[in-house]
């Protein structure tokens, strides 16, 4: 060849090298990079961002109180009672345990069921005083209604109340309801950047893993102790 | 499954040939903005194709010798293939590499390439100046086999087949075809298995064309590793389709798409949005070891150089990283933002190859006929049409029928 001198950097192909082996280099920062969890306060701030009025339902005809159920009171004088949409889009599929026996009497306050997420479990009470008349059969066949349907196949349990108007006064109808979930959307931002990040050493949350669900339902990732935090000051009976 | 809907429905036990023809008649309303647009366009195309087969090429496009291949060719053919490239990789995704969180939109997607192959490379027909000799190195009329348009041909032939098959337990469904769909679904691994195959050699070799004309493109733009180059852009040409067409789909035929699939959506969109990240940024290191090993320093200091150097940062490295940034901030707007970017790039590579980059210096340059350009939207819209017209039909969105899943 003529004029080939190996030192010339083109002819020995020295900078594809060069470049072929810069690649390899920055291929693995890129790879950590890109696969590094995504950090806390960027989840939250998305999920705050998220999780807004206006993909939560509210119906205007149902009363709801304040540590998120709904009752109505139809026609034949029994009342149904469910979760509300609030509870579901901020905690994932929900599966119902420890449901009242059909027959017995509950009063307000008391321990209707408990909804399990994936083991954490929050306590549900009962908005209203009253004999259990049926339990929502569904609820343990195809829990997935309650969270597609919230407020019409996915009841809870029916219940023949005692004491209806002394016990739903405090209760929201309509545009209050709207009013009060805003309230509560609001609080419940405050939550999550108080008490999940008191829980949460950054390295072991993950909200939203590659390719879960975006945004929506964050609680579903936190641990136990948020979720002891979530019943304490969004379920609690406070009247 | 939703039982509301009434646009969409499966055949119950009519007989198949009167179940076509309700199937046939147009559903939903008739003058929406999109039928508004399409229409006319779509008319006029069909005069033009009508003349350009009744008085020659020359009659519409401005194609010469010197320039045979033109918009329809760069456009409609090259990039339309890539574009089509999400199928075979997202077909490799879930069924080879049996990611399941994909398997929702593999239907939507195949459904989308085979009717890009269909059209696009059926537009080819208008490209040939005997049109009706496409099919001799199909039945051997000399075969051609030193041709890279030999394998093309082939490729296109056998991956339209391989697709058919892939989308066809959606067709059976839809027929209500129990024992059809029984044999077809069968046969959907083996079809994958073929078309991925197929998919990375016709992908490089529509590159290979090029490689004909080694004088004719401009020399940042040629090198002898435009197949690779071509194959490469390919995946993420083909994914960011894919995310741009399933958000529109999203929207559009949202009534038929499931609660579950709806919140996955946005998991599906995040997750393809990396792998473009990882393989632009492959890709754009396999640009610079081209362009470093043609050695061309002097032209980047060129008119056509500078539009090299857009090329490259503003539609390779830039929705790279834009990817990069929205995938770790989730942001689903901002990928999206990215997919359009990505494909507006690999039509500007394309066309940079086929068009702009093609005989660069000649005295007098190629530029299209608006009436190429009609032809060539005409395509498009008729290919939307279709898609639409199947999608309102067979269960590629919505669930499949409920005898589907007690029959596995």
């Amino acid at each position: 060849m003529d004029g080939f001198s190996y030192n010339n950097i083109f002819e020995t192909k020295g900078i594809e090298y060069i470049i072929i082996i810069a690649f390899l280099l920055m291929i693995i920062p890129f790879w950590i990079a890109i696969n590094r969890q995504v950090s806390l306060k960027s989840q939250i701030s998305n999920a705050i961002g998220m999780l807004s009025e206006s993909i939560l339902r509210i119906p205007k005809g149902l009363l709801f109180n304040k540590n998120h159920t709904w009752v109505h009171l139809g026609k034949s004088g029994i009342a149904e009672v469910g979760i509300d949409d609030f509870l579901l889009h901020v905690t994932g599929e929900l599966r119902f345990r420890e449901l009242k026996k059909p027959g017995s009497f509950i009063r307000k306050g008391e321990m209707l069921a408990a909804a399990d997420h994936n083991g954490k479990i929050l306590k549900i009470y009962s908005p209203i005083s009253g004999r259990v008349e049926k339990i929502n059969l569904l609820l343990t066949e195809t829990p997935a209604v309650v969270n597609d349907d919230p407020y019409e196949k996915g009841w809870i349990c029916k219940i023949k109340p005692e004491g209806w108007t002394e016990e739903t006064r405090s209760y929201f109808l309509a545009d209050e309801a709207l009013a009060w979930t805003k309230a509560e959307l609001l609080r419940f931002k405050d939550f999550l950047a108080g008490s999940a990040m008191k829980y949460s050493p950054e390295a072991s949350m993950v909200l939203l893993q590659d390719g879960g669900e975006l945004c929506d339902r964050p609680l579903s990732g936190l641990p136990d102790e948020v979720w002891h935090d979530f019943q304490k000051s969004f379920l609690d009976m406070k009247g | 499954m939703n039982n509301n809907l009434t646009i969409a429905r499966d055949n119950t036990g009519k007989p198949s040939w009167q179940f076509l023809i309700s199937e046939l008649k147009p559903k939903g309303k008739f003058l929406t903005p999109f039928n508004i647009i399409s229409i006319p366009v779509m008319i006029l195309g069909l005069i033009l194709i009508v003349i350009r087969f009744w008085k020659g090429l020359g009659a519409i496009t401005n194609l010469t010798q010197e320039v045979p291949w033109g918009l329809w060719i760069g456009f409609d053919v090259v990039t339309g293939v890539a574009f089509a490239g999400g199928a075979y990789v997202l077909t490799f995704m879930v069924y080879i590499l049996n990611m399941q969180k994909y398997h929702s939109i593999v239907r939507i997607t195949v459904l989308n390439g085979f009717l890009a192959y269909v059209f696009y490379a059926g537009a080819l027909l208008l490209d040939l100046g005997r049109p009706w000799n496409v099919i001799n190195p199909i039945i051997g009329n000399s075969f051609g086999t030193s041709s890279v348009l030999f394998l093309v041909a082939w490729h296109f032939l056998l991956y339209m087949i391989a697709q058919l098959i892939e989308f066809s337990p959606a067709i059976a469904e839809w027929l209500g075809a129990k024992r059809a769909r029984k044999i077809l679904s069968g046969m959907t691994i083996a079809a994958v298995i073929f078309g991925i195959t197929l998919s990375t050699l016709h992908q490089s070799g529509l590159g290979a064309l090029y490689l004909m004309c080694k004088d004719k493109i401009h020399p940042l733009w040629y090198s002898e590793f435009i197949p690779v180059l071509f194959f490469v852009s390919s995946i993420f040409a083909g994914l960011s389709m894919v995310i741009f067409e399933g958000s529109i789909s999203h929207r559009v035929f949202f009534d038929q798409i499931s609660e579950k699939n709806h919140k996955s959506h946005n998991g599906i969109i995040t997750g393809l949005s990396k792998i473009c990240a990882v393989a632009m940024f492959a890709y754009f290191f396999l640009q610079l070891l081209v362009f470093v090993h043609g050695r061309h320093w002097e032209l980047l200091n060129t008119p056509m150089g500078y539009w090299y150097i857009l090329e490259m940062a503003g539609f390779v490295l830039l929705p790279m990283a834009l990817y990069f940034y929205s995938y770790r901030r989730q942001n689903v707007t901002l990928i999206k933002v990215a997919a359009v970017l990505t494909m507006l790039g690999v039509i500007l590579n394309r066309l940079n190859v086929t068009v702009i980059g093609f005989k660069w210096a000649a005295s007098v340059r190629y530029v299209p006929t608006w009436m190429e350009f009609a032809v060539t939207l005409a395509v498009i819209f008729a290919e939307i049409w279709i898609f639409r017209w199947v999608i309102n039909r067979m269960p590629v969105l919505r669930e499949s029928p409920s005898w589907v899943n007690e029959e596995n």
